[in-house]
């Protein structure tokens, strides 16, 4: 594909020079890539919401609603960005369509397995103290379900920042970019930041997660993993 | 070819796709439909290979001493995050510098590090859930401990550790693809070259056939599940489901 040899003989793993010539071409990437994270999960925590719920309420309706979110989740990601380009073009759509959709099976599961995790009792005694449904489940169930819920959120976000990545392909895919830009013109420096950085950022948003997780929930601080 | 048919139908306009299916030369030559294909089974089948000699026996071992419950916990944080792209992203200029050529390395130590948790998680605690007295008779009896170890405690594990196998290979085909996207071929090739020339065909082709591929992965393995289990398991099992 290229000149090997040439190609070794000045074109180290990373130049950092490139962090302060091309800083804003870094930050473009960034900025995309947590843009492209933070509305995928958003419109994946809504739907998932929604599913969970209506799973929840009938419960006859979990299998199938499982099945197709485990069936989206088992597109390749490659073919998924492909099918929908005849349809919505190289834009960010094309982009935020299947990146939510992967983080149905994930954010469903865990909302579900949550919210049944809540003790019968809890709930009558909730009833029973005269609460009405919406303050139950918000004041008591959804508290309850949250180290779960938690846990689906940073599995989900964590993977979200990786398959932005592969947006790249369609022209999207934040650090993603730089990955193929520094491929295509055979400069490792680029690929190495981009890839370097996206797995960082997976880190420092698995981070946060976490940390909100702890801030909503203080009495789990103390001993009881979640 | 049922869902060609119904996706010619929804895609907006007409773009030959039943053309470019039904073509001979589309499948033959270098760049056919049958070579890319091979090129994607061989590298994910050495990946798979690799990945079940590397984890089965080493997360059998480690289950029955009741060793590495840390590793565990660390793979199954691990096991839905790997950023496979940024990973062989991060390992092409690396392999560039050290002389090993684009390919397949980068991708194969992608797409395997992308296979270990699924198989390692599986047969970890599959075989830590192997019923205990299982174990004593098998001690009783004689045997010795290596074979405890394989003809006792992975024989009753297997339906899960195949499980994790189905999942992994299922994955790793899902994901091969980004190969041709970081300087190699193989089946997503279509959909590199369709972007490229702006050709709708040639990416929702090949989208398909990915799509394709990575279904009958799934298939062939839950298949495979049957086949491959002892008679005596599946009884096992139909009674302990009961």
């Amino acid at each position: 594909m290229f000149d090997l040899p040439v190609l070794q003989a000045r074109n180290p793993i990373i130049r950092w020079s490139y962090f302060v010539d091309e800083w804003d071409q870094i930050q473009a990437a960034l900025q995309q890539h947590i843009e492209l994270t933070v509305i995928a999960m958003a419109i994946g925590i809504v739907v998932s919401s929604a599913l969970a719920g209506v799973a929840l309420r009938y419960a006859w309706s979990l299998p199938p609603i499982t099945a197709f979110s485990s069936f989206l989740y088992t597109i390749p990601s490659v073919a998924l960005f492909g099918l929908l380009v005849p349809y919505t073009g190289l834009s960010r759509t094309t982009a935020v369509i299947p990146l939510a959709s992967y983080t149905l099976l994930v954010l469903v599961t865990s909302i579900v397995d949550g919210f049944r995790a809540v003790p019968a009792e809890v709930r009558d005694a909730a009833d029973g103290m005269g609460l009405t449904p919406r303050q139950r489940v918000l004041q008591v169930e959804l508290p309850l379900a949250l180290p779960y819920i938690v846990t689906g959120l940073r599995i989900a976000t964590v993977s979200t920042v990786g398959l932005v990545t592969v947006a790249a392909i369609i022209g999207q895919g934040g650090l993603g970019r730089l990955i193929l830009d520094g491929l295509r013109r055979a400069f490792w420096t680029p690929m190495t930041i981009g890839a370097s950085l996206s797995i960082v950022l997976a880190l420092l948003l698995d981070a946060a997660t976490y940390g909100a997780g702890r801030v909503a929930m203080p009495w789990a601080r103390r001993g009881r993993a979640s | 070819m049922s869902v060609v048919v119904v996706l010619q139908a929804a895609v907006p306009r007409d773009i030959g796709l039943f053309e470019w299916l039904l073509d001979g030369d589309t499948w033959t030559g270098r760049a056919g439909i049958l070579s890319s294909l091979l090129d994607t089974v061989i590298l994910c089948g050495a990946v798979m290979a690799t990945a079940i000699v590397l984890t089965v026996p080493l997360a059998t071992a480690l289950a029955h001493y009741r060793k590495g419950e840390l590793t565990l916990t660390w793979f199954v944080t691990l096991s839905r995050a790997i950023p496979t792209f940024a990973v062989a992203g991060l390992l092409v200029p690396i392999a560039l510098k050290r002389g090993w050529g684009f390919e397949p390395w980068p991708i194969f130590l992608a797409l395997l590090l992308l296979a270990l948790p699924p198989i390692y998680l599986n047969t970890y605690t599959a075989v830590r859930q192997v019923d205990q007295g299982a174990v004593d008779a098998a001690r009783a009896m004689g045997f010795r401990e290596r074979d405890v170890l394989f003809r006792v405690e992975l024989a009753l594990a297997m339906t899960v550790v195949l499980t994790g196998i189905r999942v992994a290979a299922v994955q790793v085909v899902a994901t091969e693809p980004i190969r041709a996207f970081l300087g190699g071929d193989g089946l997503g090739r279509y959909v590199r070259d369709g972007l490229g020339q702006n050709n709708d065909t040639l990416v929702v082709g090949g989208a398909i056939l990915v799509a394709a591929l990575a279904a009958t992965t799934g298939l062939a393995f839950a298949l495979l599940e049957r086949v491959v289990l002892p008679n005596g398991i599946r009884r096992l099992q139909s009674t302990q489901t009961r």
